[in-house]
């Protein structure tokens, strides 16, 4: 589905990654981790149509993608689920998500529905401005957000940073129930969330990837990952 | 005194025509564009070249002129301020200052320096609260607040509108939705620079129109936007208002520190609220 081949990514005349490959299965849901500065944000960032590679390239169900703009990334099935829980804070949930079906023409009441799939809690807030949410609602109306106009890949960057654990419960109950009905690659720092939900996790340091754990062990064995962090 | 508010309301409507489109534009954008003063002479001069054509009827040639506007506020958008987009705010300014002056160039080559006046288009007077006043100044003041009832419906209820208001606050969060930012950017710009246009058709039988006239008007824009907060439509309303009616009641005391006062007011409100661009 998602196939990246050997990119070098750069801020300026700083390179930030370096000969990053990686190949992704349709339903697959794999994380990123690693050091803060490790690149994972800037790999999502250059799949999403924000870092244009400068070298390699990536193709998306056999299209080249590389370089092309986000808006375009975007409709072409891929989403960039932003850290921060950037949600539109003047608008309000409603109108949120109306701004994501429209790209997609879709129905603001089928957009609707998509996030009470996934979080039914959300039908009371549905007129408040998005930006009175608490940091795990916000986090949940932009992965429902993203999921509307039924994407093939959510790239979600580090959605528990910041939550208490009884939110981040939440989340991973959202991400729980998407898991296999849509591809995800998450950049997560929480290894406990890693270690509940991922089928492979890829390691960054300093721009590359260093190591590829594929075996639930290898992906449970906290301590083994930590060293990496 | 009634006349010096009177007065002021006025200067405070035009400001408010003027500076929602430069608020807009740098608001979404972040691109300080002179090329605004520009597109509000070339306003009042497309007024003047139309009046003839249309028998001196204002009303009439005050639309020709705002929507002949259109084909060179896109222009300027396509090929000047896209460019812009993301680059460093130095190159916005000097880009579009050069746009200015081959504007004021242009202008003066096509209708000549010398200041062109024009007379009141309607020429009655109304009475209110016992005060006599132009009834086109009133007009204007009514003209404005349509204008901002207009346009807070419109980014309040209209997708365009939202997708504005979402811009304003985080461009690559609506990009990674799938939107093109740049077109509603370009009918931002288009819609901002026909109300600069209108702003100097309204402005022009108050003054004079000459080639500068959009140069000082600009600045007050700017700290018009800048008081009421960069892409802010009722910040920048109330802004409009409070300082034209400064710039008025200043003037009827002491004329020279008119303009002056405004720049006053822009520099305590930073102090107090700086502005993150």
């Amino acid at each position: 589905m998602l196939s990246v081949k050997n990119i070098d990514v750069a801020y300026g005349h700083a390179r930030v990654l370096h000969d990053i490959s990686l190949e992704l299965e349709a339903g697959s849901m794999v994380f990123m981790a690693g050091r803060n500065g490790a690149g994972k944000t800037t790999f999502l960032k250059s799949i999403a149509g924000f870092m244009k590679p400068i070298a390699g390239s990536i193709s998306f169900l056999g299209r080249d993608i590389s370089g092309m703009a986000p808006e375009k990334v975007a409709l072409m099935g891929i989403r960039y689920v932003f850290q921060d829980k950037r949600v539109f804070s003047n608008l309000t949930v409603r109108e949120n998500l109306e701004l994501a079906a429209y790209p997609v023409k879709e129905k603001t009441s089928h957009a609707i529905e998509k996030v009470m799939s996934i979080y039914p809690k959300m039908d009371k807030f549905l007129n408040l401005r998005a930006g009175s949410l608490s940091g795990g609602q916000r986090q949940i109306l932009l992965i429902g957000r993203a999921l509307v106009g039924d994407p093939k890949l959510l790239l979600v960057d580090e959605p528990t940073e910041g939550l208490a654990a009884g939110t981040i419960n939440d989340i991973l109950n959202v991400l729980a129930v998407m898991k296999g009905k849509v591809s995800m690659i998450i950049v997560e720092q929480n290894l406990s969330v890693v270690g509940m939900l991922a089928e492979k996790v890829y390691i960054m340091r300093e721009g590359k990837i260093v190591q590829t754990c594929t075996s639930k062990e290898e992906i449970a064995d906290k301590e083994r990952l930590e060293q990496y962090l | 005194m009634i006349n010096t508010i009177a007065y002021g309301l006025t200067i405070g409507a035009i400001l408010y025509i003027i500076s929602i489109g430069l608020s807009l534009t740098f608001g979404t954008m972040r691109i300080v564009n002179f090329a605004h003063g520009f597109v509000y002479t070339i306003g009042a001069y497309l007024l003047i070249t139309s009046l003839p054509m249309v028998r001196d009827n204002f009303f009439l040639a005050a639309v020709i002129a705002v929507v002949a506007v259109i084909p060179i506020a896109y222009a300027i958008e396509r090929f000047v301020i896209r460019k812009l987009y993301g680059v460093s705010i130095d190159y916005a300014i000097i880009a579009t200052y050069a746009v200015v002056l081959i504007g004021v160039d242009s202008i003066k080559w096509i209708w000549g320096a010398s200041p062109i006046p024009l007379s009141d288009p309607i020429g009655k007077y109304v009475n209110i609260f016992s005060v006599t006043l132009p009834m086109y100044r009133v007009l204007i003041i009514i003209l404005a607040l349509v204008i901002f009832g207009v346009l807070t419906v419109f980014f309040k209820k209209t997708i365009v509108g939202k997708i504005v208001t979402a811009s304003l606050e985080d461009k690559d969060a609506v990009k990674s939705l799938g939107i093109n930012v740049d077109k509603y950017f370009s009918i931002v710009f288009v819609i901002g620079s026909c109300l600069a246009a209108l702003g100097g058709v309204l402005y022009a039988p108050i003054t004079s129109v000459h080639p500068y006239m959009g140069m000082m008007v600009l600045l007050i824009s700017f700290a018009v936007v800048l008081v009421g907060g960069l892409g802010n439509i009722k910040g920048t309303f109330v802004s409009a208002f409070v300082l034209g009616l400064i710039m008025a009641i200043t003037g009827r005391y002491w004329g020279p520190a008119a303009e002056t006062m405004v720049f006053v007011v822009m520099g305590i409100v930073l102090i107090f609220k700086p502005v993150e661009v």
